[in-house]
């Protein structure tokens, strides 16, 4: 018995140790073996196979690094000239502004990232490229609620909702993109305004994820929520019968059609500032813009795709097109502390 | 020459002095190296607060500072209650009670503590969620779902309560066993009945083992992060989080700190406070064990339901609700990655369990080789990161290793060395962290295995011309083996299972596997954090189950 | 070989001193008692002596060596005095054997010396044994053997014989002193049972409140005995107050305290023709017969109760007792 354990003890320190010859190593790799060192925000099963493609298509490995993006820009930041990131990815265009901002990406040549990502979805000094794109839609029940109702985000702090409206906590980063682009489009006063509105109309307090607030419509505790569009097609195909069943019965709406278009955000991704392997970062998220990753990215996450020649996966296809908010994106992180601080101070918790 | 006779001029300062040339000697300075090595992180935070909060500190004092002290208030409260009624009741019937399954309800009482609580919280909320289990259960018997929100401050209470008990049950159990039989004869032959003898003896006097483990829980229920930030609930570790990483102001995370170490620090006052009105001292020698009643039938069938109700809660029902996660995920979540990450935690784990061990052996012997007896007082002062919540203590870890190690790459620089970033971000800060955080676990079972050894031991060996470190090879370390094994097996678990420190310290490319529980469950996929939880729950049952045994033995 | 100068040991900086100016000599071969009931400060000053506590005033000196003053210190390790504890102090993890020659590693011999000791202390097939398989008093002749072993020049046994019951005492306080006289070791041994020191010490020393009150040959302690106390450890005394003095007419120097030993009062003495010089009479209150002689509580006039011993089978209700002014102890207390 003691010998097992001695040897488990033994075979568990060698990995810890294995774990942080690493990072030691990880400078000097470039002599040896081509890698890029990623930093992601993206929890998706589906990357991974988009990193085993790369690997496999260019002999380049790729090293995943997950956290935050908080987490990643600060740590950046405090790793300043020494930090071992290549590329940095984000789900969320203000994360992306924010890192610009704080001076930790560069900007880069590539033809491929210019020509083909629209505009707007890019960043002016070639900083940052989006890689995907998610709405965030109105999700309303169907036996309950007519779409005919529905109209803007600034609509939805009329008497009709109260009590019906579901969202999630101020806390997440999707909410404060959202409020980011109200600021930016009808000012801080009328935000203010707008985050108080939906507040009063609340069905609770906020809680829970996404998913959560789809749920809690389709057992009636509201009638509407707020939510990302990729989550709607993941609930379709989820492994959990419940969940399905769940989506099926609620409707997707596209919020202010009329006007501006409804609020977008991207998932991103720049070369790091002092990257040691500028060049396969830039390959690497050309990669990330080829069809065979936006398929994936599509096919098994449901997102939207950047690239305007992949069609969008059948699910989220069938919900048809819709006109985006325009707003620069960079607007997104250059209000997420006014965002923050309109949240609190309207009690959204 | 003869001596003149002790006088006032004795104690003057001059001589005291004196004395104190003569009686310092190396371990002396050692002790006071390592406190400090200890204390560095707080000290960082301190001198950091010089610098003034963030702009945003007026804002969090406005709209984000009430929730937090209510909340923290609200938690400390109703946790404190339920733990001890959970903890105290099952100590007791165990300890005093004979009933069906009793041995095995010893151990699986201590078994919630396998469990981290954010994982029991995020088993509890799929549980009462929407289309989960009990949803599933009673329409399966065709009864309605009537929701039962969890997800909120009274959940919150509810999930750490259940996971954190047998903190309280432990040290209760403690004393019912070996200290109270005394009581329980010398009370009985006066006459007094045994359900007096119990609220009016038994429980003031085990009030101060209580009360040590109602500390321990509620320093753990103030440093989770997990758990509140799944239900939604503000306190002053989310708050920091969130200072630190969305807000992007330091000052005000470290301001925040400061003020929940105080919070803490008035609890353990507290604690102080309540123990110094019962000062008795335990006898080297333990009273005798407790006598075992019989009870009757009915009585048997009611205590087990009330012992039974916590190891349900606590840990079948978590355990069942993951265990079905787990079936539908593993095909998604179990691969070649995942055990090594598996085995990265274990390493981890163990290394870090090595090393505080390591520091708690240098802090109690070195204190005891010093002659200057308030040495021996400042050694404690190691063990206080117990009471720093983790992320707090990785925050001032953050500040001066990331300083120094600045400077260390200016200097290799000039040498023409191209280094990276060398403490910070790497294993070793981690394991700074830890050692600083985990130290009392490990320091207390040691230091309580010592003091069952007679002085006169280590004496005999001293007088027997054999010096210090000879003594603690040959004669104090083979006696106190039980306590060092269990210290490692403490540390161990808690290295396990903890997050918030990991999360703001770790290096990049290590994953644990409660951070990798935090993220899936961060990222909706919380039935694929079944699989990284069961692994935590298996690897640390194991050794609870084994230090069980220890303490049986004594 | 040892000298002791005002040692002083306080545990609360001063406010009371466990030790206090402490002084004494021993030479090479003595065997010495230091007597006191518990709180006197005997073993603080047996530890003080080890090394195992520092003094705050005084110094010590072994073999003419500075060991502990106000600015040296000698580590225990490096004094070679043999200690005996009271709790006998065996390792419990290692055996007899190995107990003894944990001391004694670097010698060359060290294996012979080991079962020497055994056989010295009549010990010598239970080498293999471990301490908690061992009778008390074994346990401690093993320890006995431990500090002998590395030849000290000094062995200090605290408390020897505390923990064994009255029969074991005596027969091992024999066999223990026996074999220590052997070694001709100098002993200093810390006890608070009088008798132990009687039979075995060359001189006794009397620790009263951390102070010495008397160093003395036994025959000198019990003659001229420097206070009440001293006197009082040697034998029941009775303290001759005004209310005595006045019942025996027997006046006394009022400036200084006045004591006679019970042994010394006689009982009917008119009858044996020995005359005293004082007498009274007393009423006889109980009779408790004590094998050979009876033992008497008697009430005097005064309402005084006296205790006395006699072997006079015929005892009325009221005697006469009496005592001589040869038997009149006197203290400048």
């Amino acid at each position: 018995m003691k010998k097992i354990l001695i040897g488990v003890f033994a075979l568990g320190l060698l990995s810890a140790c294995g774990g942080a010859n690493d990072e030691n190593t990880q400078k000097q790799d470039t002599q040896k073996e081509q890698v890029v060192n990623v930093y992601t925000h993206r929890h998706y099963e589906p990357d991974q196979q988009i990193f085993k493609m790369f690997e496999e298509q260019t002999g380049i490995k790729v090293k995943v690094i997950n956290a935050s993006a908080d987490e990643l820009i600060q740590k950046m930041k405090m790793e300043g000239k020494q930090s071992p990131a290549d590329v940095l990815i984000t789900v969320d265009a203000g994360r992306l502004g924010r890192a610009k901002e704080q001076g930790l990406l560069q900007s880069i040549e590539s033809e491929i990232l210019e020509k083909t990502i629209p505009a707007y979805l890019q960043d002016g000094d070639n900083q940052w490229f989006s890689l995907t794109k998610r709405a965030r839609i109105i999700a309303y029940a169907l036996d309950r609620v007519k779409p005919e109702e529905l109209s803007t985000y600034e609509d939805l702090v009329s008497e009709k909702w109260k009590g019906k409206i579901l969202i999630r906590s101020s806390s997440n980063i999707y909410n404060q993109s959202l409020m980011a682009s109200i600021i930016a489009n009808d000012g801080e006063e009328a935000s203010m305004d707008w985050a108080k509105g939906i507040v009063a109309n609340m069905a609770r307090t906020p809680k829970g994820s996404d998913r959560d607030q789809v749920k809690a419509v389709v057992a009636g505790e509201g009638d509407i929520a707020i939510v990302n569009s990729y989550y709607i097609g993941k609930m379709l195909n989820s492994p959990d019968a419940e969940e399905v069943e769940a989506a099926k019965k609620i409707g997707l709406f596209f919020p202010n059609q009329e006007g501006r278009g409804t609020h977008i955000n991207v998932s991103g991704a720049g070369v790091a500032k002092y990257a040691p392997n500028k060049e396969n970062a830039i390959r690497f998220i050309e990669f990330l813009i080829s069809e065979e990753a936006q398929k994936i990215f599509t096919n098994a996450n449901y997102e939207y795709p950047v690239l305007e020649s992949v069609e969008p996966v059948q699910d989220i296809k069938a919900w048809g097109d819709f006109k985006e908010d325009d707003l620069e994106l960079t607007k997104l992180g250059e209000n997420n502390k006014k965002a923050v601080l309109i949240f609190d101070e309207a009690g959204w918790k | 020459m003869k001596q003149a006779g002790s006088n006032n001029k004795t104690f003057s300062l001059k001589s005291r002095l004196k004395r104190l040339k003569r009686d310092s000697n190396r371990w002396s300075v050692f002790t006071l190296a390592i406190v400090l090595f200890l204390a560095l992180p707080i000290i960082f935070i301190g001198v950091e607060l010089f610098s003034g909060p963030g702009e945003t500190w007026s804002h969090i004092v406005k709209y984000l500072l009430p929730d937090y002290i209510w909340n923290s208030l609200y938690l400390v409260f109703f946790c404190s209650i339920i733990v001890l009624l959970l903890g105290v009741s099952s100590a007791w019937f165990v300890s005093r009670f004979d009933f069906p399954f009793r041995k095995q309800m010893e151990w699986l009482l201590i078994l919630p503590l396998a469990i981290p609580s954010y994982i029991v919280g995020y088993a509890y909320a799929g549980m009462f969620d929407y289309g989960g289990s009990l949803e599933l259960m009673l329409r399966a018997m065709n009864m309605d779902f009537v929701r039962i929100d969890i997800m909120n401050r009274a959940g919150l209470a509810f999930v750490l309560s259940i996971s954190l008990f047998p903190y309280v049950y432990v040290s209760a159990r403690a004393f019912f066993l070996n200290q109270a039989n005394n009581l329980l004869e010398a009370s009985k032959m006066l006459g007094v009945g045994e359900r007096k003898t119990f609220f009016k003896l038994m429980l003031p006097l085990a009030r101060p083992a209580i009360v040590a483990g109602l500390v321990l829980v509620l320093m753990e229920v103030l440093n989770d992060y997990g758990a509140a930030k799944y239900y939604g609930v503000n306190t002053f570790t989310t708050g920091i989080f969130r200072s630190w990483f969305s807000l992007e102001e330091p000052e005000t995370a470290v301001y925040l700190s400061a003020l929940l170490v105080v919070i803490i620090f008035a609890l353990i006052l507290f604690e102080k406070w309540q123990v110094r009105k019962i000062k008795f001292t335990t006898s080297k020698a333990s009273s005798t064990q407790i006598q075992r009643r019989n009870p009757k039938k009915s009585l048997k069938a009611l205590i087990f339901s009330i012992v039974f109700l916590p190891i349900l809660l606590g840990f079948i029902l978590p355990v069942g609700q993951l265990i079905y996660w787990a079936t539908l995920t593993a095909s998604t979540v179990f691969d070649m990655n995942f055990i090594l990450i598996s085995l990265q935690s274990f390493g981890i784990a163990i290394t870090s369990a090595l090393i505080t061990v390591f520091f708690a052996l240098l802090l109690i012997y070195f204190s005891k080789w010093s002659s200057l007896r308030f040495i021996k007082n400042i050694a404690r002062i190691g063990v206080l990161g117990y009471a720093i919540p983790g992320a707090v203590i990785a925050i001032g870890i953050m500040i001066p290793t990331l300083a120094l190690d600045k400077w260390l790459i200016e200097v290799l620089a000039n040498f023409g060395i191209d280094s990276g970033l060398i403490i910070n971000g790497t294993l070793i800060a981690l394991f700074y962290a830890y050692a600083v955080r985990f130290l009392a676990v490990a320091y207390n079972p040691i230091d309580s295995t010592t003091l069952k050894i007679d002085d006169s031991i280590p004496d005999s060996s001293k007088v027997l011309g054999v010096g210090n470190f000879k003594t603690f090879f040959k004669i104090e370390f083979p006696l106190i083996k039980t306590g060092v094994f269990s210290a490692v097996i403490l540390v161990f678990i808690d290295v396990m299972k903890e997050l918030p420190l990991t999360l703001i310290l770790k290096p990049y490319h290590i994953e644990t596997l409660a951070v990798k529980a935090y993220e899936y469950a961060s990222d909706e996929m919380v039935m694929e954090a079944s699989i990284p939880s069961l692994f935590i729950i298996f690897t640390a049952m194991i050794p609870v189950i084994f230090l069980n045994k220890l303490l049986i033995k004594k | 070989m040892l000298k002791i100068e005002s040692l002083s040991k306080t545990f609360d900086k001063g406010k009371s001193y466990a030790l206090k100016d402490v002084s004494f000599d021993l030479k090479v071969g003595d065997v010495c008692a230091i007597v006191g009931e518990s709180g006197s400060g005997k073993t603080t000053l047996v530890r003080l002596i080890a090394g195992l506590e520092r003094p705050e005033h005084g110094v010590i000196y072994l073999d003419g060596n500075e060991i502990a003053s106000m600015d040296k210190f000698v580590q225990p390790e490096k004094r070679k005095i043999g200690l005996v504890f009271q709790e006998y102090a065996l390792f419990p993890h290692l055996t007899i054997f190995d107990n003894i020659l944990y001391g004694v590693s670097k010698l060359k011999n060290k294996k012979e010396r080991v079962q020497e000791m055994l056989d010295l202390v009549g010990l010598s097939e239970m080498g293999k044994r471990y301490p908690h398989q061992l009778s008390g008093g074994q346990q401690q002749r093993v320890a006995l053997a431990r500090a002998l072993a590395p030849k000290p020049s000094l062995l200090i046994l605290d408390e020897p014989f505390s923990n064994l019951d009255s029969m074991l005492r005596t027969q091992l306080r024999n066999e223990v002193f026996d074999i220590i006289k052997k070694t001709g070791v100098t002993v200093l041994f810390v006890t608070h049972d009088t008798q132990d020191a009687l039979s075995v010490a060359d001189e006794i020393l009397i620790l009263q409140n951390g102070r010495v009150v008397q160093k003395d040959v036994a025959e000198n302690l019990y003659i001229n005995p420097n206070t009440l106390y001293v006197a009082s450890l040697f034998g029941n005394t009775v303290q001759i107050n005004k209310n005595i003095q006045s019942a025996f007419h027997c006046p006394l120097n009022e400036e200084c305290c006045h004591a006679i030993r019970n042994e010394k009062i006689k009982v009917n003495p008119e009858d044996d023709g020995s005359d005293c010089e004082y007498i009274t009479k007393a009423k006889v209150l109980k009779k408790i017969a004590l094998g050979d002689s009876i033992q008497l509580l008697l009430k005097l006039d005064s309402g005084e109760q006296i205790t006395v011993l006699t072997q006079d089978k015929n005892i009325a209700d009221t005697i006469t007792i009496g005592f001589n002014s040869k038997d009149i102890l006197e203290f400048n207390e």
